[in-house]
């Protein structure tokens, strides 16, 4: 099709850029990190203070990714003094206004969780003194509290996914697969992401089976997520027509796939995979190389977000 | 019964002279650089007889009666009015774009100055409200352009629907566009 006069600029189907994908990765990194950290918590002997790193990290990490995430969100918006309008007038057929919801609930239990695992350095010995009830309160419900952030976690990690496969018009962002696939990434790089911070802020209190449990989670979560991308691409194929002509040309056409087949595929869930089979036991388990595959795998799944994104709106059939 | 407004666009009439892009943008003040409505052109595209021939593709707001912009904005600044017209309340948008990025017809916008989706609204709120039918449809020479109720038997579009084959873009999706579209009686229908 020719335009006869005018500027076709408009008419672009990019329309969300990298901001967006970056928010979709912190958000997955910060529902992954409280879950994550809440497993643990949970196993035996770890539901008493002094915390595990891995516990300290997630506290931590969640918060303040998804804190993040929402600013760099907020300064995204074309409008973004506007952006209170979000919070007071609800649409409850929007994902977004779900998202929202969620969020709304997650943010404080969140910092609930951070509060309670920080207690003495935030409230005994920090600025937070006159936050001691609230403290106590996360303290002795924990369980409950907890229970209500896993659940959330899930959530927030999943309505990412659901807020672009809610487009029909994208064949390879309107897929139910997303959603699940978005979470399992969300989750590996919520681990990776404890085991980083953990390893490298809390040492000395990170207990060893505590790492060696989250980094093989890790692998098998990775496991999933390639399998998730697999039938997501076969299943484009399957539904033929439009839908499989953008899955082939999503799979083969110029630096996007290159991105998929190498930064996400190769980087971020062949190569750790591979070196975990590949690696004799004593350097599998070594800090160094736990923190070299957590990293990578957060390149990976950054390199995911970003892939989905920019792919799901460029290539539409 | 409240109205419901729907246009046609008679693609053997159309002979993309552009007069109805340049109304609109007359009539509705569209800054610089960005459009309510364009007219395309494909072709030419040789017949099985060996001629040539061009086909024409007005690309606005199809006006959908199932709005995926509407179904994702969160505010509801993205609204359907009672008339059946999708319309923005730049008050209510915060800019997130979504709407623009649900758009399975790429009819909206982003407006240099409000910073909020624009896109054509059937001159709604001048033309129409005065009782007028909108500036794209007054100013084509060819009558290519049909406007109307869609609700009254005994409207314009009503007679032109009942008279002509016409076919809506994109229809798998289930959107239901009230722009409706006679396609090019030589060769097949790109839908």
């Amino acid at each position: 099709m020719n335009q006869i006069w005018g500027s076709m600029e408009q008419y672009n189907t990019v329309v969300w850029h990298w901001p967006i994908a970056v928010y979709l990765f912190l958000a997955g990194l910060s529902a992954g990190a409280i879950i994550s950290a809440i497993v643990i918590k949970w196993m035996k002997g770890n539901d008493v203070s002094p915390w595990d790193g891995i516990i300290k990290a997630g506290a931590i990490l969640a918060p303040v990714t998804i804190g993040v995430g929402l600013l760099l969100l907020i300064t995204d918006l074309t409008r973004p003094l506007m952006f209170w309008k979000l919070l007071i007038h609800y649409n409850f057929g929007s994902v977004m206004t779900l998202g929202v919801l969620a969020l709304f609930v997650y943010f404080p239990v969140v910092l609930l969780f951070l509060l309670g695992v920080f207690k003495k350095e935030l409230v005994e010995n920090g600025p937070f003194k006159f936050l001691a009830p609230i403290a106590d309160l996360a303290l002795s419900q924990a369980k409950l509290i907890e229970s209500v952030t896993l659940v959330l976690a899930v959530g927030v990690g999943a309505y990412t996914g659901f807020l672009l496969s809610a487009m029909n018009s994208f064949p390879l962002l309107n897929t139910p697969i997303l959603p699940a696939l978005f979470l399992a990434s969300g989750v590996s790089a919520g681990i990776s992401a404890n085991l980083v911070v953990g390893l490298l802020f809390f040492n000395s209190s990170t207990n060893e089976g505590n790492v060696s449990y989250l980094h093989g989670l890790d692998v098998k979560v990775i496991f999933a997520e390639l399998f998730f991308l697999f039938i997501l691409f076969v299943g484009m194929m399957y539904q033929g027509g439009a839908t499989a002509h953008v899955a082939k040309a999503a799979l083969s056409t110029g630096g996007l796939s290159t991105l998929l087949w190498f930064g996400v595929i190769g980087l971020g869930l062949i190569l750790p995979i591979g070196l975990n089979f590949a690696l004799p036991h004593g350097v599998k388990h070594s800090q160094g190389f736990v923190i070299f595959n957590a990293l990578i795998v957060l390149v990976g799944v950054m390199a995911l977000r970003y892939y989905i994104l920019y792919a799901g709106q460029t290539f539409v059939g | 019964m409240a109205k419901k407004y729907g246009m046609i666009h008679d693609n053997n009439l159309c002979i993309g002279c552009q007069a109805c892009s340049v109304a609109c943008r007359s009539e509705n003040k569209i800054p610089e650089s960005v459009y309510r409505l364009q007219v395309w052109v494909n072709g030419p595209t040789e017949y099985p007889n060996g001629t040539l021939g061009y086909e024409y593709h007005r690309q606005s707001c199809v006006q959908c009666e199932n709005t995926p912009c509407v179904s994702v904005c969160p505010t509801k600044a993205s609204h359907v009015n009672e008339e059946g017209i999708v319309l923005v309340d730049v008050d209510l948008c915060v800019g997130c774009l979504y709407c623009i990025a649900a758009c399975p017809y790429q009819a909206r916008y982003v407006h240099p100055v409000t910073k909020a989706p624009d896109k054509c609204t059937f001159c709604h709120e001048s033309r129409l409200s005065r009782g007028e039918e909108p500036a794209c449809v007054t100013v084509c020479p060819t009558d290519a352009l049909v406007f109307g109720d869609l609700n009254d038997p005994k409207s314009k579009i009503n007679q032109v629907r009942s008279e002509r084959v016409t076919y809506r873009q994109k229809e798998k999706l289930g959107t239901s566009p009230k722009m409706f579209i006679v396609p090019n009686h030589k060769g097949g229908i790109n839908s």
